[in-house]
């Protein structure tokens, strides 16, 4: 055996072999980190393209004035924009108020509550739970007993899904408010109910509505959750206690069939709702950097 | 100054009344808030209670039938009306653990990439445009799956993973084939690309909590990039990163329209992973509407649950590690 | 406390910073400050808050190189070697010029792992060995007596002054020729403080020390050498006790006394 070195002196660290290898696998796994930002970006720009490139066709003045068309002629998504619209809008009225409340409970009155622990771990995996899950929960309490598909339906299983995101940002938006101005309101003698309604609510505003938007994002692209609610509509309908169209079912129905004219539509209803989910989270994300920057 | 004191005190007096039974009204309105807000707290974990107790209460009668027979059974017969689960649970898991070895790697380097090696210039808008993606609705890359990929798989990968492997054993019948073109791989690969950005996401965000003084320290003795990130970017962020993979794993399990388009609703389980399959949410999206019987939407319920147990596990895994994470965050 | 001599030995100059300008994007941080820093020897950086002294240090091992819009500006000769030289091997640097921190900052690892990767990224040991010097490590650091049952738990089990301890020990492990210690006990309670200072007493016998503190009665106990900083600029640098006792400039006088900062 050789002797053991002394411990290396100072100045004399010469570039070694080891020095050298300890590089190179530095050098090669960075590598492969900027490629598979390269690999992933790659998907991704593939499938905008492609989205845009076969929905930017389809764009016109038609897919907004013309019903969805039976197999084989033209036609356009009318009914499915306004069924979307309405549900995903009464989907949030419902479920906006309800999320805030639960998250006002979280963050101010019960801040210290065993019970807020638990409502915020429920609430959490109900964030990601499969929404298809939703719809099989709305069949059950409204479709089953009514009888029949419908609009309501398809909203309230949609409000089931903007509960959770919007508790979620208001919790997190309320506890980023400094104590020392609730504090402050309070010394005033204004009770907690009018500490949060008139100073809690008004500087985490944009915070909230950040989260209004996110959820009106997330459901506006929801599908699974309406197959067996709303289920779908040939035609044009306002009754919300029947069956409603929507641009995710449809899109769904479209793709799936084998008629060039309903291929197109589904791919421009695609490319709409891909432009409105980009609009509001980017509407959000300004909002949201606001709030940061003041 | 005594009148003044005076007329203040009188001045008091007098309004004393009035703001009693405000006061009265205010605090009866702020009892009454706070009780509405915890009704509404409590209303969460409500929809939890009613999701499981009608999916139990649906799926009785799929149980009751078939016992603990229907988890192991992969008969999916609407004529014999005899249905089992087993095809469909394999089918979800491999989906997802396709996936997950695509996005799990993919992510990572990308969350690296984007805290370590990322010109400052390009953190900001590349970390924002992985966040919009995150966002996008998962029918979108169905539809993506369906017309653009699949064909592209069909004709180009699936032939060549077929030839590349068909002489050996083993690989041999997981790459077994005629090219469908649709399938249990399709639907994976397709799952992986959606739930690259998440994993991506949250990965960055916890990898954002690593103190940069703790950074500086391990630069300080010398070491390289790929050190620092190995030994202490890495292990100090390990529970986040694995909450993280488990909350991708969570979506990927329960994802239903991403899958439904490309994976060819075949209740059967194949050795190939290039053979059409189903999963517990394409089955659901695909039958349930068209479900006759009671004991047929019974089984479909039945998957629901099974669907919903197995996601509630992993999602409850990965908060409480997101939840270490945070608390040390707050510490 | 250095020998109460007029003059100190005449020690080699280890380190030469020349015109050095340091900018955080436009703003400028430092302004042509030059001084050398002698071997075996303790230099103290002593001044008000955002007078330069930690931007001085951490260019001393090229830290800000990690972030963007930072830049130094002149020369830091290292043994005669500029190291503000784009070319400089960073990690090699770093591997002779060690870096203590304000808050300890161990590794997410155990004890001795905490002080065998450091080792271990330039020299291949045979486990024995390797078990050898994280002792000598330890030792060094005075802090072998109180880990030496408990080696497997990990760094961030250890209380703040014996983490700050195993930092020490960590950066000494690597045998760097230059030691910066940037506020070390400012996280510190005084008998952990006492501990560290006797430490930098030892170990100023094998390295060349630059210690930033807050403390001018921490700059007065360990160091041979004090220079003076403010508003970017060294405004004295001589040796300790001159600087405490009768400085040359006013601003000095001030500073020392209490008068401001």
């Amino acid at each position: 055996m050789e002797p053991t070195k002394l411990s290396t002196l100072p100045g004399s660290r010469e570039p070694s072999a080891l020095q050298a290898a300890r590089k190179r696998r530095s050098a090669i796994w960075l590598f492969f980190c900027c490629l598979a930002t390269a690999f992933g970006l790659t998907w991704l720009v593939l499938i905008l393209g492609s989205l845009f490139w076969n929905g930017f066709s389809g764009l016109s003045g038609d897919v907004f004035t013309q019903m969805t068309p039976p197999p084989g002629s033209a036609g356009g998504l009318l009914n499915a924009v306004y069924g979307s619209v309405v549900m995903t809008g009464l989907g949030v009225l419902v479920g906006t108020p309800i999320g805030i409340l639960a998250g006002t409970y979280m963050a101010e009155y019960g801040r210290y509550a065993r019970l807020t622990v638990v409502v915020r771990f429920i609430n959490d995996i109900l964030l990601s739970a499969p929404s298809i899950i939703i719809g099989l929960f709305v069949y059950e309490i409204l479709v089953a007993p009514m009888g029949h598909f419908s609009g309501i339906a398809g909203a309230v299983a949609l409000a089931f899904i903007v509960v959770p995101i919007v508790a979620r940002t208001t919790e997190d938006m309320l506890l980023l408010v400094p104590n020392p101005l609730r504090e402050a309101a309070s010394a005033m003698g204004l009770p907690r109910a009018h500490v949060i309604l008139k100073v809690a609510y008004k500087a985490a505003r944009a915070g909230m509505i950040t989260g209004v938007l996110l959820a009106v994002a997330r459901v506006s692209g929801e599908t699974a959750p309406l197959l067996f609610t709303a289920l779908n509509n040939q035609f044009w309908s306002q009754d919300l206690n029947a069956p409603m169209a929507s641009l995710p079912t449809v899109i769904f129905q479209f793709a799936l069939s084998p008629y060039k004219e309903w291929q197109g539509l589904a791919w421009t209803g695609a490319l709409i709702i891909t432009l409105t989910v980009l609009t509001l989270s980017i509407t959000a994300r300004v909002l949201g950097a606001t709030r940061i920057s003041k | 100054m005594a009148d003044i004191a005076f007329e203040q005190t009188t001045a008091t007096a007098s309004r004393t009344p009035g703001s009693r039974t405000s006061r009265r009204r205010l605090d009866r309105f702020d009892r009454g808030f706070a009780v509405l807000t915890q009704a509404a707290a409590i209303a969460v974990l409500l929809i939890l209670a009613g999701v499981l107790f009608s999916l139990l209460r649906g799926s009785w009668l799929a149980f009751s039938t078939f016992g603990f027979g229907f988890l192991i059974d992969q008969s999916w017969n609407p004529v014999t009306d005899r249905y089992g689960a087993a095809a469909a649970i394999f089918g979800t898991v491999v989906t997802a653990v396709i996936a997950m070895v695509m996005a799990v790697p993919v992510g990572l380097g990308i969350a690296v990439f984007l805290t370590e090696i990322c010109p400052y210039a390009l953190r900001r808008p590349l970390g924002i445009a992985i966040e919009l993606l995150a966002g996008i609705p998962s029918i979108i890359y169905g539809i993506w799956g369906l017309f653009v990929f699949a064909p592209f798989v069909q004709t180009r990968i699936e032939p060549a993973l077929i030839a590349t492997f068909g002489h050996l054993p083993v690989l041999s019948d997981v790459f077994a084939g005629p090219p469908y073109g649709i399938g249990v791989f399709t639907a994976g690969v397709i799952l992986g690309i959606m739930v690259l950005p998440f994993v991506t996401s949250v990965s960055r965000d916890v990898f954002e909590t690593v103190p940069p003084v703790l950074k500086e320290a391990a630069y300080g003795i010398g070491s390289t990039r790929w050190e620092v990130i190995r030994n202490v970017v890495i292990p100090y962020t390990r529970t986040g990163v694995v909450g993280g993979v488990m909350l991708g794993l969570g979506r990927a399990l329960g994802e239903t329209m991403a899958v439904t388009f490309v994976i060819g609703n075949a209740h059967k389980i194949s050795a190939s992973i290039l053979a059409p399959g189903t999963t517990i949410s394409a089955s659901i999206a695909n039958e349930f509407t068209e479900a006759v019987g009671d004991l047929y939407t019974s089984s479909l319920i039945a998957l629901g649950l099974i669907l919903f147990v197995i996601t509630f596990v992993v999602l409850a895994f990965a908060r409480l590690m997101l939840m270490r994470i945070d608390r040390r965050k707050g510490a | 406390m250095s020998a109460v001599v007029p003059s100190l030995p005449n020690l080699p100059v280890k380190v030469a910073i020349k015109n050095l300008s340091f900018f955080y994007g436009d703003t400028v941080a430092l302004k042509k400050v030059s001084l050398p820093l002698y071997a075996n020897s303790v230099t103290a950086f002593i001044g008000p808050s955002g007078c330069g002294k930690s931007t001085l240090l951490r260019v001393l091992n090229r830290m800000y190189d990690l972030y963007p819009r930072q830049r130094a500006e002149g020369e830091v000769l290292l043994d005669n070697v500029n190291i503000l030289d784009p070319a400089q091997d960073l990690n090699a640097l770093r591997s002779r010029v060690g870096m203590v921190f304000q808050k300890p900052t161990p590794f997410p690892m155990s004890i001795y792992d905490n002080i065998a990767f450091g080792i271990k990224l330039f020299e291949r040991l045979p486990k024995s060995e390797l078990d050898g010097r994280v002792e000598k490590a330890l030792r060094g650091a005075a802090l072998w007596n109180e880990v030496s049952g408990k080696l497997g738990a990990s760094g961030l089990s250890l209380s703040g002054g014996q983490q700050q301890r195993l930092c020490i020990a960590r950066t000494v492990a690597i045998s760097p020729e230059v030691i910066l210690l940037d506020e070390p006990c400012s996280a510190l309670d005084p008998i952990s403080t006492a501990r560290v200072e006797e430490l930098i007493d030892e170990l100023k016998l094998q390295f060349t020390i630059v210690i930033v503190t807050h403390s001018m009665q921490q700059a007065a106990r360990v160091s041979d050498r004090t220079a003076f900083m403010y508003l970017g600029e060294l405004i004295e640098f001589d040796e300790t006790k001159k600087v405490f006792t009768s400085p040359a400039k006013q601003q000095t006088q001030d500073y020392v006394t209490g008068r401001f900062g």
